[in-house]
């Protein structure tokens, strides 16, 4: 009898608990998107005392915004190419780590290093590299390699390179401890038995290792993804979004419209849009993914 | 590598760098235990060294600029930047410690404090939520679980604005309370939920049901028998977030505001603009903002790499 009594006093308790997270999380997750559903249908602004509801015409003049068309296209391009190159340089150094001596530990403990530090020193010390004046001419131009100082943050084309380089750089860490752990799980036999069977090294890498480390593989790929969508602390010290807003990501854009142009209510709008983009490629990649690994 | 499986040349140049590691390499044990493959695997593996080695050189420079540059004088760093400190000086350092305006010291207590509030609350609520739902049906925890793997992957950018407005309501608006407060019921409490949902999974029934049948409650079964049982769990979750909310930079600008004080991240990103050409002053102060999360990721990078691979390959 006291047990079932105290059982329950401290299911409530618990229960309580419950309650306060579920209260937390639809305080700071469920309803700032709602908000911002509802501010993307309004002009809402600080300087206005009402907001008016303006029905659709925030997402109307989407249609017309060319830096929202700039900013998108450089997230988009950005996330995919990052994604790719980060996650193709984790499997090669995943491989070339792949051992178990005290030499090939601390590599692999160093190559996390970058994802250690904050976005504001990363793109601090690149930008520090990439200036125009700054190492990486510096190298370059004494090795012969270059004639002149490249402008590598002067240029719209370069500076969308140079920002998805840094982005990689740091990325790469992940992907390569990610892919690590996958690969430790391959079985040693598979590799023999192949061997046996006539299959050569690059065989054996497309055929064993691959569909092995897939997995791994999809959430390297997705957290790559969702990571990159969604960049601005590297960004804002790297580039601040220029020259001529080439950098500018789209979480980079949002911010600025609220609280540089406040206009807050085509800031939700814009916020609504990157969600939904967000969404649906992190699904379907992950989708895309998930069915590859059944198939392989 | 000598490649002695029956593979075209070309095939084995191009796996060269991407081919399984050694040890767990299967061509060893068909290769010929005659020594000339022997010295030549010694020389194969060397070479796999040098490379792997130079890669990673290579790969962390940046760091290695960060560094030494902390300890030479702006002189030094523009003359000859990617030489090393000749002789070192500590200027930098105790420059940027000497402030008027204390931005390190600062920077490093309310960062040292948002973290540690900020984790002490998640830990707790994550844990007990998530036992919580082992509890509940399998729909419903299927429901729960997908909406706060939602959470993780919403852009922060997205939910900024709508935050400030709900703590400007709670009057929290630019204040410590009101960051912590927004970092615990973010994305935050959605990554602790995803772990310890998942390491839970793991946790047999039986040892809740003995427990509850010997009289226990489930507030002091979860505290006295799940919480020790989820140890590497906390551990990940507590890593994971330190590190994140150490690192923030978006959250502590916009909710704390310019005029409320500064976390380190926040206080380095004014240094930025204070110094922008400066760059002994701001080597130094840069040195002072990562020391502290790199001496942590050194020190149990063992638990941070098996927290990130249970967490991924899960």
């Amino acid at each position: 009898m006291t047990g079932r009594v105290r059982r329950q006093r401290g299911e409530s308790a618990l229960g309580a608990i419950a309650v306060l997270a579920l209260a937390l999380y639809a305080l700071f997750i469920v309803t700032p998107v709602l908000m911002s559903a509802w501010k993307s249908l309004t002009d809402e602004n600080p300087l206005l005392a009402h907001a008016r509801f303006v029905g659709v015409s925030n997402y109307t003049d989407m249609l017309h915004d060319d830096a929202l068309k700039s900013s998108l296209t450089f997230t988009l391009v950005t996330a995919l190419a990052v994604t790719a190159v980060a996650n193709a340089a984790g499997i090669g150094f995943a491989l070339l780590l792949n051992k178990t001596s005290l030499s090939y530990r601390v590599m692999r403990t160093v190559a996390f290093l970058p994802q250690v530090l904050s976005g504001v020193i990363v793109g601090f010390v690149w930008r520090y590299i990439l200036a125009q004046d700054g190492v990486l001419n510096h190298l370059l131009l004494s090795t012969g390699l270059i004639g002149r100082p490249v402008t590598w943050l002067g240029s719209p084309h370069l500076a969308m390179f140079s920002v998805g380089l840094v982005a990689a750089w740091v990325l790469t860490g992940f992907t390569t401890v990610v892919h690590l752990a996958a690969l430790q799980s391959v079985p040693v036999e598979l590799y023999q038995a192949a061997t046996v069977d006539g299959a050569g090294r690059w065989a054996r890498f497309r055929r064993i290792t691959l569909p092995m480390v897939a997995p791994g593989t999809t959430i390297s790929v997705t957290i790559s993804l969702i990571t990159t969508l969604k960049l601005y602390d590297i960004i804002a010290a790297l580039t601040s979004g220029g020259p001529a807003n080439s950098t500018q990501s789209t979480a980079l854009y949002i911010i600025n419209l609220a609280f540089t142009d406040d206009r807050f209510g085509y800031a939700s709008a814009v916020a609504m849009l990157l969600l939904v983009v967000s969404a649906a490629i992190a699904l379907t990649v992950t989708g895309l993914l998930r069915r590859r690994e059944v198939d392989l | 590598m000598t490649a002695l499986t029956p593979t075209s040349s070309t095939a084995a140049a191009r796996s060269r760098t991407t081919g399984p590691a050694d040890p767990a390499d299967p061509a060893g044990p068909s290769r010929s235990p005659a020594a000339a493959p022997a010295r030549r695997r010694a020389w194969a593996s060397r070479g796999h060294l040098t490379a792997a080695g130079l890669l990673t050189l290579a790969f962390v420079s940046p760091l290695y600029l960060t560094i030494i540059n902390a300890f030479k004088s702006q002189d030094q760093i523009v003359r000859n930047p990617s030489a090393p400190p000749a002789p070192p000086t500590l200027h930098n350092i105790t420059d940027a410690l000497g402030r008027s305006d204390k931005i390190i010291q600062i920077g490093l207590t309310n960062s040292a404090v948002t973290v540690l509030a900020s984790v002490l609350l998640v830990v707790p609520l994550g844990s007990a939520f998530s036992f919580w739902l082992t509890r509940r049906s399998a729909v419903f925890r299927r429901v729960v679980l997908a909406a706060f793997a939602a959470g993780l992957m919403i852009p922060p950018a997205v939910v900024l604005l709508p935050t400030i407005r709900i703590l400007t309501i709670l009057h929290l608006d630019h204040t410590y309370p009101g960051l912590i407060l927004s970092n615990v019921g973010g994305g935050y409490l959605s990554f602790a939920v995803f772990v310890y949902s998942g390491f839970l999974r793991a946790v047999p029934g039986e040892i809740v049901e003995a427990a509850a049948l010997d009289g226990a409650g489930m507030l002091r079964i979860w505290w006295r028998i799940i919480m020790p049982l989820m140890r590497p769990a906390t551990a990940t979750v507590a890593i994971f977030l330190s590190l994140w909310i150490w690192n923030d930079f978006m959250n502590p600008q916009f909710i704390l505001g310019p005029l409320r004080g500064q976390t380190i991240t926040t206080g380095l990103y004014l240094s930025l603009g204070q110094y922008s050409t400066n760059y002994a002053q701001l080597f130094g102060v840069m040195f002072l903002a990562a020391i502290i999360p790199v001496a942590g990721y050194l020190a149990l990078q063992k638990q941070f790499i098996a927290g990130l691979t249970t967490g991924a390959t899960k």
